[in-house]
């Protein structure tokens, strides 16, 4: 676990809901015409489509961030606590 | 060159030692910043395709806003108007469906060119490599060969370095906003767009995506590139499980080149107990993902080729036979037969032609005209003056046909249906929206229950097109 590099936790975040978050924006927008949804908001189509995407890659970052951070071993979080308390720098090893 | 050596390097020196300290060297290295590849030019018959293929598809990408088809854009997904150009076709939020099927066409096809050739489309098509390809191509001409490229990033901060970054910096940028310009000239029409973009002109959303567009293509060609085959992409972590033991991979011969090691050119080989492989590292130095392929075949290995023209340049040189590095297959490694033809291709291939083939139908035998009942939302019905029932609906109708048509409009389902409309010519011209009002009313003795299922049929008057669209008809409760 902890030998993933950053850019691939980064990565595992942004990037699967880049991916969703465009299916989604395909879907949703074919469904459902965002100009008579949104049909009180000043906004063109465009503009539209552009905010249900960058909302749907939201939520999906939001879930993949969260699917992360839960996947932490117990291990991880009590090995954590423990260097936090001793403060020491035997944390190394 | 010590650096690249030193690349598949580790992992033998990890496993002579043992203990802890290998896993934290290990932990360590895979911790640390990513090491800069740096590709060594290549020349050869797979260089040349690869050229090929960017130029072919990066010429594609760039050309086809550009093309008009009957005075208009060739080629447009017009997101604001909803409708889609492709050549002399034009498709609406209705026909998702072929999406769908494109995207499924697509899907096979690369399982089948996968299972036959392995990753020819990482090597050759990929946009990731396209545009990496013509981003290191700028950085070659701007930096030098790859000896000067990693002597610059070693020098200490010059006025020269400085000058030479910012211009490679400031070429990949234009290149990156041409490309956000042209992506966006896919779905907002192009020449408006361009002549827009120069003078500061586009709307608001359309430049968020040019320069989204070009931050994507400027941080994934030229700083992520081998990182997304390894981190983003889904094939590269799947295509495994469409290979087998016939399937074309590019691999170092291991009977022929072992033991490796430098020697003369003039040296007899076989009375110095070595293989072909004269361990130059070239293949390695080439290689994009920075693998050595002599390791035998690894997950990030895009199959571009390029070790196949170093090596082959380098056995030329040396006097030897080509083809220690080359495109082969397990089977013929272990010197057995390879097959072609085999269930896996043959089911791929008869999937994808019967799909293919389906889509083709569909599409040209799809229905030029399309209808939608929207029924109106503000009340359920109402009475007429006359005690009869009305419903009001709203009748969309598209005419998706390349000439103008007439139609007549009906409907059924409910004994004594009358339909009032406001104009008795439905006329349609092609590529045309029209919402027709329509009043449906009923004496209410015919009513049977509160919600009816009614129907409205339209026929073209000059042509054989009939569809039938389904609705409701609310009533008064149940008497």
């Amino acid at each position: 676990m902890d030998a993933i590099p950053l850019i691939q936790r980064v990565v595992a975040i942004l990037w699967p809901s880049f991916i969703t978050a465009g299916i989604a924006t395909v879907l949703f927008t074919t469904a459902f015409d965002p100009a008579v949804v949104f049909i009180d908001h000043d906004i063109s189509r465009m503009g539209l489509y552009t905010i249900s995407f960058f909302l749907f890659w939201a939520f999906g970052a939001i879930t993949a961030a969260a699917t992360c951070y839960f996947l932490k071993p117990c291990e991880a979080i009590n090995k954590a606590r423990m260097a936090m308390s001793e403060n020491t720098d035997s944390v190394k090893e | 060159m010590s650096k690249d050596a030193s690349i598949a390097e580790p992992k033998v020196s990890d496993t002579k030692e043992g203990g802890s300290q290998v896993d934290d060297a290990v932990e360590q290295s895979l911790y640390a910043k990513r090491q800069k590849i740096y590709p060594r030019e290549v020349h050869g018959l797979f260089a040349a395709l690869r050229t090929a293929g960017v130029a072919i598809l990066l010429g594609l990408y760039y050309i086809v806003p550009w093309l008009q088809w009957d005075g208009r854009q060739a080629v447009l997904f017009d997101l604001p108007e909803r409708k889609f150009y492709v050549l002399n076709m034009v498709f609406w939020p209705q026909d998702f469906f072929y999406l769908t099927l494109l995207l499924i066409v697509s899907a096979l096809g690369l399982f089948f060119v996968t299972a036959l050739a392995g990753r020819v489309w990482c090597g050759y098509a990929c946009p990731q490599t396209v545009w990496t390809e013509a981003f290191l191509w700028i950085e070659r001409k701007v930096e030098g060969s790859r000896p000067r490229q990693m002597k610059l990033d070693k020098e200490p901060n010059s006025f020269r370095k400085i000058r030479i970054k910012a211009t490679k910096h400031f070429l990949w940028i234009v290149f990156a906003l041409f490309t956000g310009l042209t992506f966006v000239g896919y779905f907002s029409p192009m020449r408006e767009l361009a002549a827009n973009f120069v003078t500061f002109n586009n709307g608001p959303w359309e430049m968020f995506w040019i320069y989204f567009y070009a931050l994507a293509t400027y941080g994934n060609a030229g700083w992520l590139r081998e990182q997304v085959c390894m981190y983003m992409c889904p094939y590269a972590r799947f295509q495994s499980a469409m290979f087998d033991k016939d399937t074309m991979i590019i691999s170092f011969d291991e009977s022929r080149g072992l033991p490796k090691g430098p020697r003369k050119k003039t040296a007899d080989k076989t009375a110095a107990g070595l293989g072909d492989c004269i361990d130059c590292t070239i293949c390695v130095q080439v290689c994009p993902t920075g693998i050595d392929i002599r390791d035998g075949l690894q997950y990030q290995c895009i199959g571009c080729a390029a070790c196949i023209d170093a090596c082959d340049d380098v056995m030329d040189k040396m006097g030897y036979e080509r083809g220690l590095i080359r495109y082969t297959t397990e089977n013929t490694l272990q010197g057995k037969h390879t097959h072609i033809f085999r269930p896996r291709v043959i089911l791929y291939a008869m999937i994808l032609m019967g799909v293919t083939a389906g889509a083709f139908y569909s599409i040209l035998t799809r229905t030029p005209v399309a209808m939608d009942v929207i029924r109106d939302r503000n009340s359920l019905y109402r009475e007429t003056n006359d005690g009869l029932i009305e419903n009001v609906y709203i009748i969309k109708l598209m005419n998706m046909d390349k000439q103008a048509h007439t139609y007549s409009l009906s409907v059924q389902g409910i004994p004594e249906l009358l339909l009032k409309k406001d104009i008795d010519d439905i006329s349609v011209k092609s590529g045309e929206v029209i919402e027709l009002p329509v009043r449906v009313q009923v004496d209410a003795d015919n009513l049977k229950q509160r919600s009816n299922e009614i129907s409205f049929t339209l026929d073209a008057l000059d042509d054989e097109l009939h569809i039938v669209e389904d609705a409701r008809f609310l009533g008064p409760a149940f008497k």
